[in-house]
């Protein structure tokens, strides 16, 4: 039996991976090209959008469940805040610093690797939740 | 005349944020007035990015080495602009969701047919 | 250590509201804010030590190179300034422990408190910082939290209030990013410390450039803290929002949109050149009108909440006409009037949510006779009303004197009349309510006596509010010569 929406759904199971994959490329090479952590962010939140716009609701609660969101928007303030708050006061009073290698690698610059990362999932996180809240039609 | 064609960013950016206002004053729709909102958002943001702009020099983005800091524009205002850009995406955002919670209650999304209910209640 | 309490400050408020959203049960949130704020206020009052001791506190985050970093910037008024807030903001919260049951649904309430924790956490942010950006981010963020309290109430006009809040502020905000970039622009620097310096030596190269920054600066503070004729979102906004929520709105918020004006024209601009502009009496007229339309509006509302929102736009025109007489003194006495209205404004709104409650109606009408049965409330009323019209010793009495000293020595004598002017229009709406309430005889007949008290554990914190209140009338001497 055909479904109404069959190339939907095949194309989706080969795209959907591959975009989330750009997605956290984008995120992982913040400090050594354009992107960052916004952008990177808003790729991985729109393949979430897109699993739920192919494959309804149902199979994302199943995936990641919306409580999970939620908390994962607030720990990633958190450890946002936490990691911030610690760079600053590393240059004042001299406390360790992670590794600055040398430009070019992924892991030199010091905290901005770890704050894109952050960054991407709060993104995320959060267009995923704005969209789910829309298509329900009560805010 | 000269002054307008040289400084051509800043005259565009002022154009458009007079387009964008215009759009929030004279229509009724709320989701134009949304776009209008964007447009003025977005038209602040070209004009604040070609600040930095130096004539010649090229994208702040360290590929060789051998590059010093002469051969870039200045990348303060862009990295500042990022964060407009999120808030400026937040703020729609919220408008939308009111958007809609004023559709649920009026079931009409035109802001003079607003006016006109409220006042029979 | 001491001299990272401003950090400290933001910080706490910004990880306490955020393990909020982790946790969901009504008990702990409240325990947790009330803990985050109270330690938030003692700190303040070390930080006030601090600074009188010592002198003006420069904390550079980053490393210690002040042109590219964050700079926080702490002298006795922001100092004083922050003690008030966080003071004001932990009375509204004793106070909405008892009262917020009533007014939003219980899957909101955590709400609540995330965005009064974040909406503290910005307004300290705005007053501490010395850094023209960072200032911009923290003003957005108070703008959403602003619009997200009046959201919870889930009526009509909520909505249509929020909506018109929302749509004026982002076009306050563009207008603001707008003078940042022409400054920017003119000055390559964005701390207000070294924009100064290059500002003074070099203004008169760029006469219009200069005049567009302050135009556009005026208007769009102005938009966001009510100035006269771009108030219209007041009324609505704060009449609708949910009691503690009216009362954060129209005690702290407005005021810090105001004292971001007078960071930009007296510190990025110093008072020896801003006399050259026309702005300053363009200030002085607008401060004015607003004086006497907003009392003139306010006599002919008919809800108890809108006539003291519209009393909020009165007053808001006392703290403009104060910057715009451009001396030390003027902008002393605006630092201080906004001192005193805030702690005035968010006890008679906390009055008005306790009168709505007991008598299930928001109409003045409804309020006659209603000193027989809450006289303990209508007193405190009847004291903060007394501050607003001008009785001596209050601290509403002493803004306007020392207002007309002001006047005097600037040289501008007519303005006097203005001041007495809504002085006599302020007498007009708030004593019928007080006359009313104590002696009105038609509804008299038929009610007990005390029979609609408020227990004394919920009057707690207007009193404590009202308190602070005479404290600050008795020592203003002492607080005007800080500033």
């Amino acid at each position: 039996m055909i479904e109404k929406d069959m190339i939907l759904k095949q194309i989706g199971k080969i795209i959907i991976p591959l975009v989330q994959l750009f997605g956290i490329y984008i995120i992982i090479n913040g400090h050594l090209s354009p992107g960052g952590g916004f952008s990177g962010g808003a790729v991985l939140g729109t393949s979430f959008i897109i699993m739920n716009l192919i494959y309804g609701e149902k199979f994302v609660e199943k995936f990641i469940s919306k409580k999970f969101f939620y908390k994962l928007i607030g720990f990633s303030i958190i450890f946002y805040a936490f990691v911030k708050a610690y760079s600053f006061l590393s240059d004042i009073y001299n406390l360790p610093h992670p590794i600055v290698g040398e430009p070019g690698n992924v892991f030199s610059g010091g905290f901005i690797l770890y704050l894109n990362i952050a960054l991407g999932i709060l993104v995320a996180s959060v267009f995923y939740i704005i969209f789910s809240i829309f298509i329900k039609k009560e805010v | 005349m000269e002054f307008i064609i040289e400084n051509y960013y800043e005259v565009g950016a002022v154009i458009l944020f007079g387009v964008g206002f215009v759009t929030l004053m004279l229509h009724s729709n709320l989701i134009k007035k949304i776009i209008g909102i964007n447009i003025m958002d977005t038209a602040i943001f070209l004009f604040f990015i070609s600040k930095g702009y130096i004539l010649g020099k090229e994208a702040p983005i360290v590929t060789e080495l051998s590059k010093t800091a002469d051969n870039y524009i200045n990348p303060v205002p862009s990295a500042l602009m990022l964060t407009g850009i999120v808030v400026a995406v937040t703020t729609t955002a919220f408008a939308l969701g009111l958007t809609i919670k004023l559709y649920k209650h009026y079931n009409t999304v035109d802001l003079e047919e607003i006016l006109k209910i409220r006042e029979e209640s | 250590m001491i001299e990272l309490i401003p950090f400290i400050n933001i910080l706490f408020l910004i990880i306490f509201s955020f393990t909020i959203i982790i946790i969901k049960k009504d008990k702990i949130v409240k325990f947790m804010s009330l803990i985050s704020n109270l330690a938030v206020f003692i700190l303040s009052i070390f930080l006030l030590i601090q600074v009188l001791d010592n002198g003006t506190l420069l904390l550079n985050l980053g490393k210690s190179s002040s042109l590219l970093g964050i700079q926080f910037y702490v002298g006795p008024m922001e100092a004083v300034l922050s003690v008030v807030f966080t003071f004001v903001m932990l009375m509204i919260l004793w106070f909405s422990y008892s009262s917020i049951e009533n007014e939003i649904s219980k899957s909101r309430i955590s709400f609540f408190y995330i965005l009064i924790n974040l909406l503290l956490a910005s307004l300290l942010g705005v007053i501490y910082s010395n850094d023209l950006f960072n200032s911009y981010v923290f003003i957005e963020v108070s703008t959403l939290s602003a619009c997200g309290l009046i959201i919870l109430k889930d009526k009509k006009e909520n909505i249509k209030a929020t909506i018109k809040y929302l749509i004026m502020s982002t076009i306050g905000s563009g207008l603001v990013l707008m003078a940042i970039a022409y400054v920017y622009s003119i000055t390559g620097h964005l701390n207000i410390s070294s924009i100064n310096e290059v500002i003074i030596s070099s203004y008169q190269n760029h006469n219009n450039a200069v005049l567009i920054i302050l135009g556009l600066f005026t208007v769009g503070l102005g938009i966001k803290s009510a100035v006269f004729p771009l108030h219209s979102w007041l009324p609505d906004a704060h009449s609708s929002a949910p009691t503690p929520a009216s009362a954060a709105l129209s005690a702290l918020v407005i005021k810090v949109y105001v004292f971001m004006l007078i960071k930009v024209l007296f510190r990025m601009f110093s008072y020896e050149i801003i006399n050259d502009f026309i702005i300053m009496d363009i200030i002085l007229l607008l401060g004015s009108m607003g004086m006497i339309f907003g009392s003139i509006m306010a006599i002919f509302q008919k809800e108890l909440k809108r006539m003291v929102a519209y009393s909020s736009v009165a007053q808001m025109g006392y703290i403009v006409f104060g910057i715009g007489l451009g001396t030390v003194s003027g902008t002393a006495i605006a630092v201080y009037h906004i001192i005193g209205h805030a702690v005035t404004k968010s006890s008679l709104f906390l009055i008005s949510g306790l009168f709505i409650e007991k008598t299930s109606s928001k109409k003045i009408e409804d309020l006659k006779g209603i000193g027989k049965e809450m006289p303990i409330t209508l007193g405190l009323f009847t004291i903060g009303a007394f501050s607003m019209v001008g009785i001596p010793i209050l601290p509403g009495f002493i803004s306007k004197w020392y207002l007309s000293l002001t006047c005097i020595e600037v040289g501008r004598v007519p303005l006097i009349l203005i001041i007495l002017a809504s002085s006599l229009l302020n007498v007009l709406y708030y004593f019928p309510i007080i006359i009313n309430g104590y002696f009105g005889n038609e509804n008299l007949e038929g009610k007990i006596y005390k029979s609609k008290k408020i227990e004394l554990k919920r009057l707690m914190p207007v009193f404590l509010l009202v308190i602070a209140m005479i404290l600050i009338g008795a020592f203003s001497s002492r607080l005007i010569d800080l500033f």
